[in-house]
């Protein structure tokens, strides 16, 4: 499983597709506090991402993926 | 390849065969409304078809085509010939788009920039001829552009974007190196999800990114109502990549990004913590001095020793820094250098478009690939209040969503965007002469950036606007614009689904309507037209059966019965191969239909004008023979035209009209096609052929002397021959009719020509229906049996050995008064056995036409004449001469089949 709900945390691994932003978006409305560790992502489909962007989510720690890191570093930070 | 791509190929030649068709015909009735109509059909359907593959770039051609034929069907561009020339160079490059699939099964990433070419040559067509209807799009695109450009999408947006000093200046000296950095602006299309594209993931792959932001467009109020499936995000990237890598990337969505070339000058923005207190006025002046006397080096100096008593992170440093690259990287550049020293004083940043007319004339390019915007003309003057109005318009609305948009998003660069908002604000209310308005404008502006919110400038523009009714009105018309453009846009939205779902429908109901056509693959037709030949072949054995049944084993009534049946299955079988063979029928058209085009094209490169009449065009021969038929046509029709038919003036000398006709006509004459190919040009020298085939030595002096003039016009079929003096690209290669005559007897077909001189050339080509099924005559020699085809038999004599002369060693005889040469079929064969007369001491002599001429075959006997199904010597028996093939016969026996032609 690409995406994984824990209880105050939702951990990204590999490859997040289109399907996932739905229950994503699901998630993060119920917890509204709930942090996202994306360390071991690669790629996150642009549905998920635009999830990220509106929910603005606490992040607990960055993609190892450099290129991945920059560009959440962009979109998530301005 | 996939059958579906296979059957898009072929239908689209089809397509495109139909269009030039269309063309050609609107030439000569260009106001016909059904011929546009259905030329409009043809590109839409093609368009749409190339749409279910992945191929952009020819789809992006025929959209263009689509858009331009759509518009001259609702009579928005009249027809012209350079609309013709236009769309039929596209269609070429379809069709050789269309070649290169099918050997590839892919498009070159290497069309893309000739693909945009086209498109936008068919665009501009539309919008010469189309500026009423495309206002809208004009007026709203412009004012866009004018707004990038004359608020400096630069200064406005790209400073925004707060780009880090090392980055900026890295990029400055990308641009100043001569390579360009593009800034790109990727807005996908909200049902990109459906579409299977992942826009992140494309952006992603642009290379060499220098810097890259994502903003989020939301179109849901909050988060619970948010739609995550409609795509709500706009990348933005700054790359160095070169122009075709970006191209090929995004290929697919050529609609949906705008990329802009940025030039260095927007990189030289100082950023950093903004000084609490000026810098102190005493630098600045020497600064300035030593500036102004050019004394570089104490500039730095007095500039760097600056930078070390301030901290490094102040926007006043940056801005020293800046300076100070700026003199090692473009010293002449002086006037920046110099607004940036000055600019100490505000701690603003320059306000570099008083600058832009000396600085950056020509270098702020936009080339927006979007695809309105690239057939607006960038700078349509306002001629018109009404439309002067409505800019005014389109602009104070983009201020206010941009307003909106930082109302939302808030965060530090909102100061930026402020007065930008309000600059661009200011500018419009002075162009429409409302200068009055202006201080409150200021004012306004000046409440939003102390409290650092947007609400008091849309205050004032709602205020403004409600109180100036005639602004309203304008305004509210914009507004429909704007909803009819948001309409306009989601039914192209649309179109996409609808051309694939509708075009089924449409294909349905051809289908369930009175058009029932299969395409069928040739090679199935063959295997039929073989299956049927065995057919034949096992009926035939029939009647030797019956014949068994009554000598051998002496039941005569099965015998009888037997016969019946045969009958019963001969009826059907010939049917059956007479259906075949016309499905192999083609009609002449097939060949006909590329010569309007043909001639309009070398007539035109001739300067020549001719009148094409086509005759006949429904006349149906066997595909084998039409295809086979359509190389030498090609030929003979260039020859007219070369050399047959004069240039005008010469034509109106000789008393005939400008325009020279050129008549192709088909017709059937018995089992036999007859093509004429009839020019009214200035005809075939008699004398100048000999002399020329004198000199090429294919004649010698004694039939120089002799030859009649007919025979002479003949020589031009003659190998080697040409009469042209200059070797044009059109003909003079000396490979002409000769090829023209041998590839027309390899079907068994004749050429002939007459002419006379100063009238006019009629070459014709007679062609058998059909080269499936041969009738010949079988004869005997040397106790084995041959086929002669009986096209080429005059008839069946018998000689007494009396009769026969020998004439320097060759036999000889007279018949009905001419002499005949005779040739025994076992000589020819190299057999080594004399001819076997009948008991009268007759020869069985065969009279057969060959190149005119009647030459005799004696062989031992003649049997019946059959019909077979003709199979053409292949693999080492192919180089055989001497036999145009074998047929099996009805008791399974093999039949060889002579071609005198050759043998003699």
């Amino acid at each position: 499983m690409a995406i994984e709900f824990k209880k105050t945390t939702v951990v990204f691994t590999d490859f997040i597709g289109v399907e996932e932003a739905e229950t994503l978006l699901e998630w993060l409305l119920k917890n509204p506090k709930g942090k996202v560790n994306l360390s071991d992502c690669t790629h996150i489909h642009a549905s998920s991402l635009q999830v990220l962007m509106a929910a603005k989510p606490a992040i607990t720690s960055m993609p190892k993926d450099e290129d991945l890191a920059i560009w959440l570093n962009a979109a998530l930070t301005s | 390849m996939n059958s579906l791509l296979e059957q898009f190929l072929s239908e689209a030649r089809d397509f495109l065969q139909g269009i030039g068709e269309k063309l050609m015909q609107l030439e000569n009735d260009p106001t016909s409304n059904e011929l546009m109509v259905e030329l409009f059909r043809f590109v839409h359907t093609l368009k749409g078809n190339s749409g279910l593959f992945d191929f952009p770039e020819m789809t992006r051609v025929l959209h263009a085509s689509e858009d331009l034929m759509d518009a001259v069907r609702d009579g928005r561009v009249s027809y012209s010939q350079t609309l013709a020339d236009q769309l039929l160079e596209a269609m070429d490059f379809v069709g050789m788009l269309m070649d290169e699939i099918e050997a590839t099964e892919t498009i070159s990433h290497k069309h893309a920039a000739p693909a945009a070419e086209l498109a936008k040559a068919l665009r501009h067509l539309l919008t010469a001829d189309e500026n009423d209807s495309n206002e809208l799009d004009d007026i709203l695109t412009e004012a866009v552009e004018t707004q990038l450009i004359e608020n400096s999408i630069d200064f406005e947006r790209l400073p925004d974007l707060n780009l880090p000093e090392e980055i900026g200046a890295q990029l400055h000296q990308h641009a100043l190196k001569g390579d360009k950095v593009f800034w790109l602006e990727y807005t996908p299309e909200s049902d990109s999800f459906f579409k299977g594209e992942d826009p992140f993931y494309l952006m992603r792959q642009v290379p060499d990114v220098a810097w890259r932001n994502v903003i989020l467009r939301m179109n849901a109020a909050s988060l619970a109502e948010m739609d995550v499936f409609s795509s709500q995000l706009v990348y933005q990237v700054l790359t160095t990549a070169p122009s075709e890598e970006l191209n090929d990337l995004l290929r697919y969505v050529p609609d949906e990004y705008k990329r802009i070339e940025i030039p260095s000058l927007v990189f030289v923005k100082p950023c950093g913590e903004r000084d609490s207190h000026p810098v102190d006025e005493e630098f600045i002046q020497n600064a300035l001095a030593l500036f102004d006397t050019g004394d570089n080096d104490a500039l730095i100096r007095i500039i760097n020793t600056m930078l070390q008593l301030t901290a490094p992170d102040l926007w006043s440093s940056s801005l020293l820094r800046w300076v100070v690259r700026l003199i090692e990287r473009e010293p002449n550049n002086r006037a920046v250098q110099r607004a940036l020293l000055e600019s100490l004083r505000t701690l603003e940043m320059p306000d570099w478009t008083n600058l832009k007319a000396v600085q950056i004339p020509n270098a702020l390019s936009i080339q927006t690939m979007n695809s309105s915007s690239e057939s607006a003309p960038k700078a349509a003057p306002a001629n018109s209040d009404n439309e002067l109005l409505q800019n005014f318009n389109t602009i104070i609305n983009a201020q206010k969503e941009i307003l909106n948009l930082s109302a939302s998003a808030g965060g530090v660069w909102s100061a930026g965007r402020l007065k930008s908002v309000g600059s661009s604000i200011v500018g419009c209310y002075k162009t429409i002469g409302r200068s009055q308005d202006i201080d409150s404008i200021e004012l306004a502006l000046k409440n939003a950036l102390a409290q650092n919110s947007p609400a008091p400038l849309l205050n004032w523009l709602e205020k403004s606007l409600t109180n100036s009714p005639e602004l309203v009105v304008a305004s509210a018309k914009s507004e429909t614009i704007t909803n009819n453009l948001a309409a306009q846009n989601e039914v192209k939205f649309g179109r996409r689904a609808e051309d694939a779902t509708g075009r089924k429908i449409e294909d349905a109901a051809a289908s369930s309507g009175g058009n029932k056509t299969l395409k069928v693959d040739q090679d199935k037709i063959d295997r039929l037209m073989s299956l049927i030949g065995e057919m034949v072949v096992a009926k035939n054995a029939l009647p030797y059966l019956a014949a068994r049944a009554e000598t051998i084993f002496g039941v005569r009534d099965l015998s009888r019965e037997i016969k019946a049946q045969y009958a019963v299955i001969n009826r059907v079988a010939e049917e059956m191969q007479d259906t075949i063979m016309q499905v192999r029928m083609l009609p002449v058209s097939f060949i006909f239909q590329r010569f309007p085009r043909m001639v309009r094209d070398i007539s035109r490169k001739l300067g020549k004008e001719v009148d094409l009449v086509l005759e006949g065009e429904s006349t149906e021969a066997d595909k084998n023979i039409i295809e086979a038929l359509s190389d030498p046509l090609i030929h003979i029709v260039r020859n007219s035209l070369d050399h047959g038919l004069e240039q005008p003036d010469v034509r109106i000398a000789a008393g005939k009209s400008g325009n020279g006709k050129l008549l192709i006509r088909a017709s059937q004459e018995s089992d036999r096609v007859l093509i004429e190919i009839i020019d009214d040009g200035k005809g075939i020298n008699p004398d100048v052929i000999k002399h020329k085939a004198y000199e090429k030595g294919l004649i010698d002096e004694a039939t120089l002397e002799r030859i009649n003039d007919q025979d002479a016009v003949n020589l031009v079929f003659a190998a080697g021959f040409s009469t042209a003096e200059v070797i044009s690209d059109l003909s003079g290669r000396g490979v002409g009719m000769d090829v023209v005559r041998s590839a027309v007897e390899k079907v068994n077909g004749t050429v002939g020509i007459e002419s006379e001189v100063g009238k006019g050339t009629r070459l014709y080509l007679s062609l058998p229906l059909s080269m499936a099924v041969t009738n010949v005559m079988i004869i005997e020699s040397n106790k084995q049996i041959f086929g002669v085809p009986m096209d080429m038999v005059v008839e069946t004599v018998r000689v007494p050995r009396t009769h026969i002369q020998t004439i320097k060693q060759k036999q000889t005889t007279v018949l009905r008064g001419r002499i005949v040469p005779l040739l025994p079929l076992n000589d020819l064969l190299a057999r080594g056995v004399a001819q076997v007369p009948n008991d009268a001491d007759e020869f069985a002599t065969l009279i057969v036409r060959v190149h005119g001429e009647h030459v005799g075959i004696l062989v031992d006997d003649f049997r019946e004449t059959v019909d077979i199904i003709l199979k053409p010597m292949t693999g080492i028996l192919g180089g055989l001469g001497g036999y145009s093939g074998a047929a099996l016969l009805g008791d399974g026996s093999v039949l060889l089949v002579l071609n005198p032609r050759e043998l003699i």
